[in-house]
């Protein structure tokens, strides 16, 4: 089926399966970087060039976040709460992935949030939050809108939560042909409101969900 | 009922003619009663390729309903097995074959009695030429690995998919649809097939189920023809899995055929080339595609209610 290749996770991404060594995910990369380049015979005219830098940079990424053992089992995890990977024997996996290369093994960097009590002090004091959270229907802008005001960078929530950005994206944008099952969607938004210190959150993403279904999705 | 092969490809030189001339040729030398038809009509031939400098009758015969059966326009080439219906002495293009004709074309041509079909189709993408290709779920695309060409057989790969998706909707709903995109997603947002897959799956998404089964019933090839030596031999697997992934219809790589100027040689004699020079590369790499051909017993025939 024709998934957005933003839609991809890092392993479909790169061709590989989930248990691939690190000299395959470098083989997979180095081919992946060679059929998406801008000379490239095989994507000639295939792609614009925004189009292009999007899937190259997403590549990147995937590349990056595979190939660092720290960054990866992260990542695997976040798969396996997605549902898109099952936990198998963990131990051969991860000898495997140890591979005979010697795997970069980089700090994984930290951002950090503003603390929660300032968190708290900004939502009790700002209008704009106080009149969003009383709305009846709450919409992805709405909490955009929410984290703006609190001065809160998506990626911060993406890492504090390890919900990819581009599924932050789509809750935000409403896009909702773009989010997943329900059931995934309410444990994303929980992190999200947890993450912006929104209270009560149960509550919160129980409006947020309604909305949803009113909508089409969901 | 008989296997149909389209052959099509974007670009105007790409060998589409010479595929069709010499698979028919090897098809019918491994005993299938094969007839080749020539779809370039305005540009036509593919005669001239199977020993048949004057074809007497032809394609336009029928469109012109001087030849009422189709299969009353066929007529034999000096090679056992190998019948073809000439595109000769028509002056129009398939392009402008209106739709009441199109429609009885590919109907008359599904009811041939042959083993093995193959559709010399002309460049381009105009609507007529998509539907002749759509006539099985097996056409070829066939390109040279230079961008040229290659960007030509993505635009009607493109097109094609495109029409596919036109193909699950009448035209009032369609209409709809475009309209119903173009709010949503903006201007030209109906021009992506992409695009359109995506909101189908938003706003229909029984109709979405229905489109991937249809779509994943089409088992395209591809063949890279006039492959020199310096060329990336890979280049055609690589093409059909990025096809797959981003577009999600099946192109599977049906070989490399090697670039020889025995072929240049063999076509200013008027002769065969699998015949003249049996032992080449090329005449090697075209036998192992005509297996596939030859070979095929799978699903056929996806005439439906276009
Ligand atoms: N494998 C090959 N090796 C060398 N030359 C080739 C090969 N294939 C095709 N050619 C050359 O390319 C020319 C064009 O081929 P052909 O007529 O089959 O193209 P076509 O796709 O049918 O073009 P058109 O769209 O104009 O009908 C041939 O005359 C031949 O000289
Ligand atoms: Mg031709």
């Amino acid at each position: 089926m024709p998934k957005n290749f933003e839609r991809m996770n890092y392993y479909e991404m790169l061709d590989i399966g989930p248990a691939a060594a690190a000299f395959e995910i470098r083989h997979a990369y180095n081919a992946a970087r060679q059929i998406y380049a801008s000379g490239s015979l095989v994507s000639y005219s295939f792609f614009s060039g925004e189009e292009r830098e999007k899937i190259l940079s997403l590549i990147e990424t995937a590349y990056q976040t595979l190939i660092n053992e720290g960054t990866r089992k992260q990542y695997n995890e976040e798969l396996v709460r997605r549902g898109e990977l099952e936990v198998k024997d963990d131990a051969s996996a991860a000898k495997k992935t140890m591979g005979i290369f010697d795997i970069k093994r980089g700090p994984c960097t930290m951002v950090t949030l503003p603390g929660r009590d300032v968190l708290k002090d900004k939502i009790e004091r700002s209008e704009t939050i106080g009149t969003i959270l009383q709305q009846e229907d709450i919409y992805g802008a709405d909490l955009k809108k929410i984290r703006t005001e609190l001065g809160v960078e998506l990626e911060h929530i993406a890492q504090m939560t390890k919900i990819r950005v581009d599924y932050l994206k789509h809750i935000e944008e409403d896009a909702i042909g773009f989010l997943p099952a329900p059931v995934f969607l309410k444990g994303f938004l929980k992190s999200y409101l947890k993450c912006l210190c929104l209270e009560p959150v149960e509550e919160i993403s129980g409006r947020y969900m309604g909305t949803v279904a009113r909508s089409g999705g969901g | 009922m008989a296997f149909v092969w389209p052959i099509g490809g974007g670009k105007g030189g790409s060998g589409k003619s010479f595929l069709t001339s010499s698979l028919g040729r090897l098809s019918a030398k491994a005993g299938k009663k094969t007839l080749i038809i020539d779809l370039d009509l305005g540009a036509a031939n593919l005669h001239t390729l199977v020993g048949v400098p004057y074809p007497e009758k032809g394609f336009s015969d029928f469109l012109q309903k001087r030849i009422p059966l189709l299969e009353d326009t066929v007529i034999k080439t000096p090679f056992e097995n190998l019948f073809l219906i000439s595109g000769a002495r028509d002056n129009f293009d398939i392009a402008n074959l209106p739709y009441a004709q199109k429609m009885k074309t590919l109907r008359a041509i599904a009811k041939l009695d042959y083993d093995r079909i193959l559709l010399d189709l002309g460049a381009g993408t105009s609507f007529n030429t998509l539907d002749f290709f759509l006539i099985s779920q097996n056409g070829i695309f066939i390109t040279t690995p230079e961008p040229t060409s290659i960007e030509n057989v993505y635009r009607l790969i493109r097109s094609i998919y495109f029409r596919l998706i036109r193909y699950c909707f009448t035209a009032p709903e369609f209409k709809s649809l475009g309209e119903e995109i173009e709010n949503r997603f903006g201007e030209g947002a109906a021009n992506r097939p992409d695009t359109i897959m995506n909101a189908v799956a938003l706003l229909h998404p029984d109709r979405y189920e229905k489109l991937q089964d249809e779509l994943a019933s089409f088992r395209f090839k591809l063949v890279i023809n006039q492959m020199r030596r310096y060329d990336n031999a890979s280049l055609g697997p690589q093409i059909g899995r990025m096809v797959e992934k981003h577009l999600g219809l099946h192109l599977e790589f049906a070989g490399n055929v090697a670039y020889d100027d025995h072929v240049h040689d063999a076509i200013c004699q008027q002769a065969s080339f699998v015949d003249r020079y049996p032992y080449t590369k090329t005449a090697l790499d075209l036998k192992e595609l005509s297996r596939q051909i030859v070979e095929h017993a799978g699903r056929q025939l996806s005439l439906r209610d276009i």
